[in-house]
């Protein structure tokens, strides 16, 4: 008998005897998936920082806040919506009690009724839903309005590139780098 | 076994060992998990005590929330409450979710009568870590529903089809209810076998419930990627603009008075019974009451104007449409955590039991059901294959 045929009867008899059994190695699964799981959560608590990717901070009017991008991923179809991209704000100093509102809009908001999704939250951290349709041009911007508990409003604008470079390049592949 | 339709007893019989026979070790897991999953409150109160309720004294009085708020804010300066959750078992802590000025979350146990943190939640969950394992096995939730959601509630089909087939094959299954049978001393199949038999004809509403339910979790999941929406609910509600005060230089924002916002929920729903309450995430959203009443499988809503304390969106159970009342009631009914510790251990009883019919399951196949398949492939005649205690 060669080694061949030995072999492949060994496996053979291996296959007849596991291969029911075989689904066990399904847990497999989640024992590799531990670490990412436990990623995802301190991301979701804000253990892990504001966000993925930090976009830095910024001035706006007399306040001061850091912005990041929640996640890395492309705008995510969430409903009617269409495509969203999430976003996180940590505002800092005076501004944790003097700002009331915060929103986030692509382009620049007109008024205050109409200054995009609002940030839901905390001060210290809190996510908005940025709606980013297929048709937006890539070097769009971004416009945050902070709104203060003595009605005041203040914008600032970032351009999306800045703001979300994987949102931008997901437009750019969408519509050919045509606005 | 009757000899009339013989043939097609032994196709059902087939049918039933292949369904599960293949999968047979990952049902055992999914089984498993959810079978610990039912109790794992109960296990995390069992191993830290952070998390139990223990009055100071016999006469002790729980806290109204604003005091509870009030202590913890005392105890951790700066931390902003975002929700309260208050267990229907009056064993457990008040769970009070904190933002922290560096950012984080934390979910503070607390103390109803103290106003004491006696804990704090660390960053490994057991019980949130064991309903991922079982209803998800970890994969993540980047672009709609996990994975491993589908993967696990598929698992309904062969569950339920498993049901479906057993009481077809096990004739006149209902006459081992007067006379169960468990032979010990006559070999491991007949004991696998009776064992399979006698869990499964009493087990039959309970695997009905959980493959059921657990089929309108893959329903609900190709619902939800699909953008098909069943909901009434609507937009959520939004305080007018107006409510919100404007303040001068120096003045702080108004802190919403918690027992005011259920008070007036109360007043509307004498019976509802606070389970969750979420604070407002900003300055134009509600405080969100979300509590049973009635129909204690499905929380109702009220949301409570923070300024004016005026209930100004509700969603009772009478809200709902039949198909939502059938839908809404299919997770409790999967997890059996809306009655309390009694529902919770007959949950986790008849889930041992299910985890032991595919073990069991497995154990007669390897002792019958090969050589069963390959007489029926060669046309050879095949032993019943429940032949006790049907004749």
């Amino acid at each position: 008998m060669s080694a061949a045929t030995l072999d492949r009867s060994a496996a053979s008899r291996f296959w007849r005897r596991w291969r029911f059994h075989l689904s066990a190695l399904v847990v497999l699964v989640p024992i590799a998936l531990t670490p990412l799981y436990f990623r995802q959560l301190a991301l979701e608590n804000g253990t892990a920082g504001l966000g993925a990717r930090e976009i830095g901070e910024r001035k706006v009017g007399p306040w001061s806040v850091r912005l990041a991008e929640f996640d890395l991923l492309p705008p995510q179809v969430q409903g009617p919506a269409g495509p969203v991209k999430q976003f996180t704000l940590a505002l800092a100093g005076a501004g944790v009690t003097e700002v009331r509102a915060a929103y986030l809009k692509i382009g620049k908001p007109r008024s205050l009724r109409a200054a995009g999704s609002i940030f839901f939250g905390s001060p210290y951290r809190q996510t908005a839903g940025l709606p980013i349709p297929e048709r937006t041009s890539p070097d769009a911007e971004v416009w945050l309005t902070l709104e203060g508990w003595d009605g005041s409003m203040q914008t600032q604008a970032l351009p999306l590139a800045e703001a979300s470079p994987v949102a931008a390049d997901w437009l750019r592949s969408r519509n050919g780098g045509k606005p | 076994m009757a000899k009339k339709g013989g043939s097609s007893a032994r196709i059902w019989f087939l049918v039933h060992s292949w369904l599960a026979l293949p999968i047979w070790a990952f049902v055992f897991f999914v089984c498993l998990t959810g079978t610990i999953a039912t109790v794992s409150q109960e296990i995390v109160w069992l191993a830290n005590p952070a998390v139990r309720a223990n009055p100071p004294s016999a006469d002790a009085t729980p806290l109204g929330y604003d005091a509870a708020l009030a202590a913890v804010e005392r105890q951790r300066p700066g931390a902003i409450p975002l929700q309260i959750v208050r267990s229907v078992k009056s064993q457990y802590a008040l769970q009070i979710d904190v933002a922290q000025p560096d950012g984080a979350t934390a979910t503070l146990f607390v103390n109803p009568f103290t106003g004491e943190i006696q804990g704090q939640q660390g960053a490994f969950d057991f019980q949130q870590f064991t309903r991922a394992l079982h209803g998800w096995l970890l994969t993540p939730f980047t672009s709609g529903f996990a994975i491993g959601w589908y993967v696990v509630s598929a698992m309904s089909i062969p569950l339920l089809g498993s049901l479906i087939t057993g009481v077809v094959v096990y004739k006149k299954f209902w006459r081992a209810y007067l006379n169960p049978r468990l032979r010990i001393s006559k070999g491991s199949r007949i004991f696998w076998g009776d064992l399979h038999r006698l869990v499964g004809i009493w087990s039959i509403p309970f695997i009905a419930i959980i493959s059921v339910t657990a089929g309108w979790f893959l329903i609900q999941a190709i619902l939800f990627d699909n953008a098909i929406s069943i909901s009434t609910v609507g937009a959520p509600p939004i305080v007018a603009r107006e409510h919100a005060p404007t303040l001068k230089a120096g003045e702080t924002p108004p802190k919403p008075s918690v027992d005011r916002a259920v008070a007036a929920a109360k007043e509307r729903f004498p019976d509802l019974e606070p389970g969750l309450i979420e604070l407002p995430q900003n300055a134009f959203n509600h405080v969100m009451i979300w509590g049973r009443g009635g129909y204690p499988l499905i929380f109702e809503q009220a949301a409570v104007n923070p300024y004016t304390y005026d209930v100004e969106w509700t969603r009772r159970v009478s809200d709902r449409s039949a198909l939502e009342l059938v839908t809404e009631s299919m997770r409790p009914l999967h997890v059996g955590d809306f009655v309390g510790l009694s529902l919770k251990l007959v949950y986790f009883l008849f889930g041992a039991m299910l985890t032991a019919m595919s073990l069991s399951g497995m154990m007669v196949w390897t002792r019958r059901t090969a050589q069963a398949t390959v007489a029926v492939a060669r046309g050879r005649p095949v032993p019943a294959p429940f032949p006790e205690p049907a004749e």
